[in-house]
């Protein structure tokens, strides 16, 4: 008993003496307070309310996770989406990634400037290169169709931003986007392992290629799970250029879930109206929200099964 | 011999492959810099790459009829009201995370921790919109830097582990000295943690100026507050879209040239900065 009155005491202690410390994450912490917390809670109490944006706010209960679960196939063909983008993503960013950081870890002037290049994407805004791809893009004016014919690979204009192909275009554009920052990560990681080690495996004759799969791969593992899981929570919320470069479209083929929330919100371009669902909305993001951790869960799961394996 | 060959060969091989990502890379940027100097019909028909006269009233047109210089103020206003508010209260709590010990710091970093890995996405801006509005914020730009400033756990952890980094004898010494603990922020660390307050300067700026889903919800009423990636964007959509390919270029230009000369000077903090706080973790 004496013993805990003791510790609540060097606590209060503590806390009074730490007071300037507060003070000084105080303004932080109201902002995280108002611009994390908040929406968060905001999504929560809206869920079981049917809003509209104007007039009262009427409780419906679990009526719009019956109605996800049950009538909104747009919702769902839109996490197919997701899933689909994040998955394409992914697969090609990654290991090309890996590639060039493999290729251009050794740091000397050629390799610095060809990093500096592709890191480039990522300082620029996505939004208005969006604008760009949408032009170079387009079926008769867009620049990609007029070198793709002129090279005489194709005959017939390709139609890159229709149902069908859509999609590859706007991986093409992530892919854009994702390569220069992965690559450095990558790159950060493997001036991680040391020089000698690969020395030595130099010396005992291992090539280029053995040494990548026995000494590299097995080193980058630890940074390699933590960049892929970065990189899994990262697509999954991305929308933004897709949103301008084929607003979900055509036919909802692009449309992603986070961008499928956003319409319920707002109207995607300046014309056009939006539903304006506002309950709905909130139900949909957390629905979001929890799939994205799912995947995360898989993945940690998965990540430590393949751990277990290897040793 | 052989060996020295095989050093060409892969050489080549390898320079043929960086090459043609590079390409790909800095390609939509050219396509945009030189179609802004082009004709329309120039830049949809095809043909030469470089134009044949350039076309600079391309960007006359851009700034006296379509606001540009409006929204070019924009974008400098909010980046740089971004980067202040980023600094002042990322810098403190980075120095009170990464140097103080408190009652609730271990509860208060997870939360941080746990904050950037879940995401509510775009709803978040609804609930946001309407509180500022109803405190007037909405009104000029500071409604959006606050927003942009908000939700930076990150920042905070890039700070803390740069203070982390400095030797602590230096605070116990200015202690005994009799400077507390805000004196010690910022007469020792914060001249020390320089480096990486610039880094994050540079985020926040970047962050700021590319933003297109926030800017573009916060000035749907407010159509003069537009930052350039929103009034870029919106070329897209305006009446005669089709017919203004080389003033989309000229708009997208504007949009871009800031941001490639700050990186042509900064690439190397852009590029340190982002594998010092996140992959060490």
């Amino acid at each position: 008993m004496r013993k805990k009155e003791n510790k609540l005491s060097m606590t209060l202690h503590k806390i009074k003496e730490e007071r300037t410390t507060y003070l000084m994450l105080l303004p932080n912490l109201i902002m995280f307070v108002v611009f994390t917390i908040y929406p968060i809670a905001w999504a929560l109490s809206f869920m079981f309310y049917e809003y509209k944006g104007f007039g009262e706010k009427k409780w419906i209960g679990i009526d719009n996770f019956i109605r996800i679960f049950t009538r909104d196939h747009d919702f769902w063909d839109s996490v197919i989406h997701t899933l689909e983008y994040v998955g394409l993503k992914l697969i090609y960013t990654l290991p090309l990634a890996l590639l060039l950081a493999v290729l251009l870890q050794k740091s000397c002037r050629r390799n610095s400037v060809a990093q500096s290049v592709i890191f480039m994407p990522t300082i620029m805004s996505q939004a208005v290169m969006a604008l760009i791809f949408y032009l170079i893009f387009n079926t008769y004016n867009g620049s990609a169709n007029q070198y793709l014919q002129s090279l005489g690979i194709i005959n017939q204009p390709i139609n890159w931003l229709g149902v069908n192909l859509a999609m590859v275009t706007v991986i093409i554009v992530a892919v854009w986007g994702g390569i220069g920052n992965y690559m450095i990560y990558f790159i950060a990681g493997l001036t991680g392992i040391g020089e000698e080690i690969y020395e030595s495996a130099r010396v005992d004759g291992a090539g280029d290629i053995r040494i990548f799969f026995s000494i590299t791969l097995p080193m980058l593992a630890p940074v390699l799970k933590m960049i892929l899981m970065l990189a899994l929570v990262i697509s999954f919320m991305d929308y933004q250029s897709i949103m301008v470069l084929t607003g979900g479209g055509p036919l909802g083929a692009t449309n992603v879930m986070f961008l499928y929330v956003y319409q319920l919100f707002f109207p995607i371009s300046p014309g056009s109206r939006a539903p304006q669902e506002f309950g709905y909305g909130a139900a949909v993001s957390l629905v979001c929200a929890a799939i994205v951790g799912i995947f995360v869960g898989i993945y940690l799961i998965l990540a430590r099964r393949l751990d277990n394996l290897t040793e | 011999m052989t060996i020295s060959r095989r050093k060409i060969v892969f050489g080549v091989i390898k320079w043929f492959l960086v090459g043609a990502v590079c390409l790909f890379t800095i390609y939509p940027v050219i396509y945009a810099l030189i179609g802004s100097l082009k004709t329309n019909a120039e830049l949809t028909l095809g043909g030469s790459f470089f134009p044949k006269e350039a076309q600079w009233q391309n960007y006359e047109y851009a700034f006296s009829q379509l606001n540009f210089g409006r929204y070019t103020l924009n974008s400098f206003t909010l980046a740089i009201l971004t980067v202040i508010l980023t600094l002042i209260t990322s810098s403190m709590a980075g120095y009170a995370i990464g140097r103080r010990n408190f009652p609730g710091k271990g509860l208060l970093s997870s939360l941080y921790l746990f904050s950037m890995f879940v995401s509510v996405g775009s709803v978040a801006l609804y609930p946001l919109y309407v509180l500022l509005s109803d405190l007037k914020l909405t009104d000029s730009l500071m409604g959006i830097a606050l927003v942009l400033t908000g939700g930076q756990a990150s920042n905070i952890f890039l700070i803390s582990g740069f203070v982390k980094g400095v030797p602590k004898e230096l605070d116990e010494a200015a202690h005994i000295d009799g400077a507390g603990i805000f004196r010690i922020y910022w007469q020792i660390i914060l001249p020390l943690i320089r480096p990486i307050i610039g880094v994050v300067a540079l985020f926040a700026f970047r962050l700021a100026w590319n933003e297109f889903v926030t800017s573009q919800v916060f000035t749907m009423q407010n159509r003069d507050l537009q930052p350039l990636s929103v009034a870029v964007a919106n070329l897209r959509y305006s009446a005669n879209a089709a017919a203004e390919w080389h003033i989309m270029a000229a708009g997208a230009s504007i949009a871009l040239i800031p941001m490639l000369l700050i990186y042509a000077v900064a690439n190397r903090q852009f590029i340190g900065g982002i594998t010092a706080g996140a992959v060490k973790g």
